[in-house]
């Protein structure tokens, strides 16, 4: 069976592809989710093999999503839409394979034979990220987009990932390694990220240790495995 | 005082040449401001003989000649300049030198300089701004007494001996000074009367053909057909006065108007060779009546005898001809001649332009074609997907849904007319919503509240679709709550308002997504209803976007 997840802020549509991939008979359908945040939560949560995912979608789009995806859960991609023209564009970020709605069987079950080979073969699934735009954090029941340029620190602890700025702070789904990789925020502990256009003064500590102040007047802690990142990225 | 009589009488003999002289075809290059050299040429000749004619109408006068020589030069330097009067006042005076008598290397050269007086007169006038002035009878009156002064005072000076010129002077310097500058002056009166004919008639000519382009005006954006060719034809026909107006496309009679109707029926072939060979040879025949006459091919007792036959041309290609006609017994006249010419060239832009219009409407028409052929795929796979699924669940919602989309398509194919009611503006759109809101599901509400008395105004066929498509393509399907569409109607200022409003706020004019579809709708309102008309947008971010559609009261036709 084919671990899978399906993405399309559509209902009818995600209905309808649950229905056929449950008909296939490869699938365990994982969870389906309307948008990019929900799918967030569900590949950390399912880790799932296969993403059916819809390109456009509100808010974030199907490629945003995919930059958001931590490198190490990625899975295989395959996009779903009635877009033509993002078809093009869908097989220059070498994803999988597309379908084009409405969706047929015969096609489904083309795209399925393709993943049980490249699964059973132990591939891992990469995909060219681009650069995190927009943090997706969730507010209440709305998705606020904070981006990276306006992020003070970002901040984990048991309950998750918090991104600071001016006006608070936000959970997000986003993990700190893809923060890291995807934006121009630094590592400076295991748990903290900062932005370095942020930085008011760094105090040096004993045993190698160091603290940032930021120009928002709130601390960082900085760990010796981090430090001389650091100094390497401002340059002394 | 006998002398002066006898130089008056010998000046109206001249006055009377004088007045042959601006009636005749000759005259014509005084009328205009400026002078070309061929009418400076055709000028010397005509003063150079007022000159001489001068000096043989004179009278010998104790062994010289009392003359009206001096007319002809003074005038000639007003009106042409110093080198035109001095050449007519040399030849003038050259010519009296041949006749000989002891004044005549004085008057010789006494006529050139008051050529050349005249001549400076007229360059002071115009360095001075008064060019005007060079018609006035006050100043040719001056110029030529002062003139004769200077000539008498030559006489003086060059004639010998002495006494005998002291002489002739004392005898001949008054009736001389009064005859010339009277003289001068009557001549210069007759010749601005006549051109203030010239420019009267001018300013008729230009308020017939003025009022003619004025009532001609946008009839041909029409098209040009049989009921646009009638209504021009009647204009002419009217305004120029002549016998009789027809209007041919290239083989047939499209109007005629006036003396002969009852024989040159409209809807006839063109039987006229002379339409014939103004068709063909893609320039204007005229026949005058005199040298050439027009036949009447049709019926040998038509009164018809001049016509001039001017061809229609739409980037110099030949579509037509106006023929203007005169019966036998009346003058074609020159005015209508060019009258005719003129109107033909303003009825060829006037083509050219509503075929410009034309080209610039179907342009629009397939612009719109290709909007609906990029949206429609898209909507149309989206929604047999909704479908699909539906299908699954609720067998009645998709056979429903099934039929809004074939009906939504069908208004679509059959769409071909300009203007369609707000009632079937709304049929159409209702289908379209019905399927958007089952794709949505609880994403997507609509309310819609229209005052049914609005529903048969006649608004601009696909006016609101594409505005309701904008609102969900660029609004409602980027909203993760829900989206609201509020579809409105009221009347304010004779002008019916629609108004399309989602709660997505994410149309604004700077962000230029709503693109082709709302400018193409903005355009073709305001191409089909006038220029007020058209499309607003009002934005709140993140809040709602509302669209206005301005519409006449009273529909557009």
């Amino acid at each position: 069976m084919i671990r899978a997840l399906v993405v399309d802020d559509e209902v009818h549509a995600r209905d309808e592809l649950c229905s056929l991939l449950e008909e296939c008979g490869n699938y365990q359908i994982l969870a389906s989710c309307a948008n990019a945040v929900e799918a967030i939560q569900a590949i950390h949560r399912h880790r799932p093999e296969v993403l059916f995912l819809d390109i456009q979608m509100p808010v974030l789009d199907g490629f945003e999503l995919l930059s958001m995806i931590d490198p190490e859960l990625m899975p295989h991609v395959v996009f779903v839409t009635a877009y033509d023209e993002f078809a093009l564009k869908a097989f220059e970020e070498k994803t999988l394979d597309y379908l084009l709605k409405p969706v047929e069987k015969e096609r489904l079950a083309k795209t399925t034979e393709k993943l049980k080979t490249i699964i059973q073969k132990g591939t891992h699934a990469s995909y060219d990220s681009p650069e995190v735009k927009h943090i997706p954090c969730l507010c209440g029941n709305k998705i606020k987009l904070i981006t990276p340029k306006e992020t003070e620190l970002v901040r984990s602890d048991l309950s998750g990932v918090h991104v600071v700025t001016a006006q608070g702070e936000f959970f997000t789904e986003l993990t700190l390694k893809v923060l890291e990789e995807r934006t121009g925020l630094l590592r400076c502990h295991k748990q903290y990220l900062v932005n370095p256009d942020c930085l008011d003064e760094i105090i040096l500590l004993e045993n190698g240790l160091a603290e940032i102040h930021t120009r928002f007047g709130r601390q960082v802690p900085v760990s010796r495995r981090y430090f001389k990142g650091i100094k390497e990225t401002l340059g002394f | 005082m006998k002398l002066i009589l006898a130089l008056l009488q010998q000046m109206s003999v001249f006055l009377v040449f004088a007045y042959l002289f601006t009636k005749s075809p000759a005259f014509r290059p005084l009328t205009s401001d400026s002078l070309r050299p061929r009418q400076k040429f055709l000028l010397y000749f005509v003063f150079s003989v007022f000159s001489i004619l001068g000096t043989y109408f004179g009278l010998p006068v104790k062994g010289a000649i009392a003359n009206t020589r001096a007319i002809g030069a003074v005038l000639a330097g007003l009106i042409g300049g110093p080198f035109l009067g001095a050449a007519v006042g040399f030849t003038g005076g050259l010519h009296r030198y041949f006749l000989g008598g002891f004044t005549a290397v004085a008057c010789g050269v006494s006529t050139t300089m008051e050529g050349l007086f005249g001549g400076l007169f007229h360059l002071f006038l115009q360095r001075t701004g008064h060019s005007e002035q060079i018609f006035s009878p006050k100043i040719a009156f001056a110029v030529t007494f002062y003139a004769e002064m200077m000539q008498m005072a030559i006489i003086l000076l060059l004639a010998r001996p002495f006494s005998s010129a002291l002489d002739l002077v004392e005898a001949i310097a008054l009736p001389m000074l009064l005859a010339n500058a009277t003289g001068a002056a009557l001549f210069i009166s007759i010749m601005r009367d006549q051109k203030n004919m010239y420019d009267k008639f001018g300013a008729i000519f230009s308020a017939k053909a003025l009022k003619v382009a004025e009532r001609t005006l946008g009839i041909l954006t029409r098209g040009f057909s049989r009921e646009t060719a009638q209504q021009i034809a009647h204009i002419i026909h009217d305004e120029t006065g002549v016998g009789a107006v027809a209007i041919t496309n290239r083989d047939t009679v499209l109007a005629f108007i006036g003396i002969g109707e009852e024989h040159h029926q409209v809807g006839l072939p063109i039987a006229s060779q002379l339409t014939k060979r103004a068709i063909q040879e893609n320039k204007v025949i005229y026949a005058d009546g005199v040298s050439e006459r027009f036949h009447c091919p049709r019926s040998p007792s038509c009164p018809l005898g001049s016509a001039l036959v001017a061809p229609l041309r739409v980037d110099n290609e030949v579509i037509g001809t106006i023929k203007l006609y005169e019966p036998r017994h009346r003058i074609f006249l020159n005015m209508n001649r060019t009258l005719g010419e003129g109107i033909a060239s303003l009825l060829s832009d006037q083509l050219l332009h509503s075929r410009y219009e034309e080209q610039k409407n179907l342009l629009i028409k397939s612009e719109l074609k290709l909007t609906q052929a990029q949206i429609n795929p898209h909507f149309l796979f989206n929604a047999l997907t909704t479908i699909i699924a539906v299908i699954r669940k609720d067998a009645d919602q998709a056979r429903d849904l099934l039929l809004h989309l074939s009906n939504f398509f069908r208004k679509n194919l059959k769409r071909s007319n300009d203007m369609a009611t707000l009632e079937e503006e709304l049929d159409h759109v209702r289908s379209y919503l019905k399927i958007e809101e089952a794709r949505f599901e609880d994403r997507l509400s609509v309310h819609m509240a229209l005052d049914p008395d609005l529903f048969p105004i006649k608004i601009p066929t696909f006016t609101l679709q594409p505005i309701i498509e904008n609102a969900i393509k660029h609004g409602i399907s980027n909203m993760l709550d829900q989206g609201v569409i509020t579809l409105s109607a009221r009347v304010e200022d004779q002008q019916l308002l629609i108004t399309v409003q989602d709660n997505a706020g994410t149309y604004c004019p700077d962000t230029e997504c709503g693109g082709l579809g709302m400018s193409l709708v903005d355009k073709r309102i305001k191409n089909l209803c006038g220029p007020k008309y058209g499309v607003e947008v009002f934005c709140v971010p993140e809040e709602q976007t509302s669209i206005t559609i301005k519409i006449p009261r009273e529909g557009c036709s």
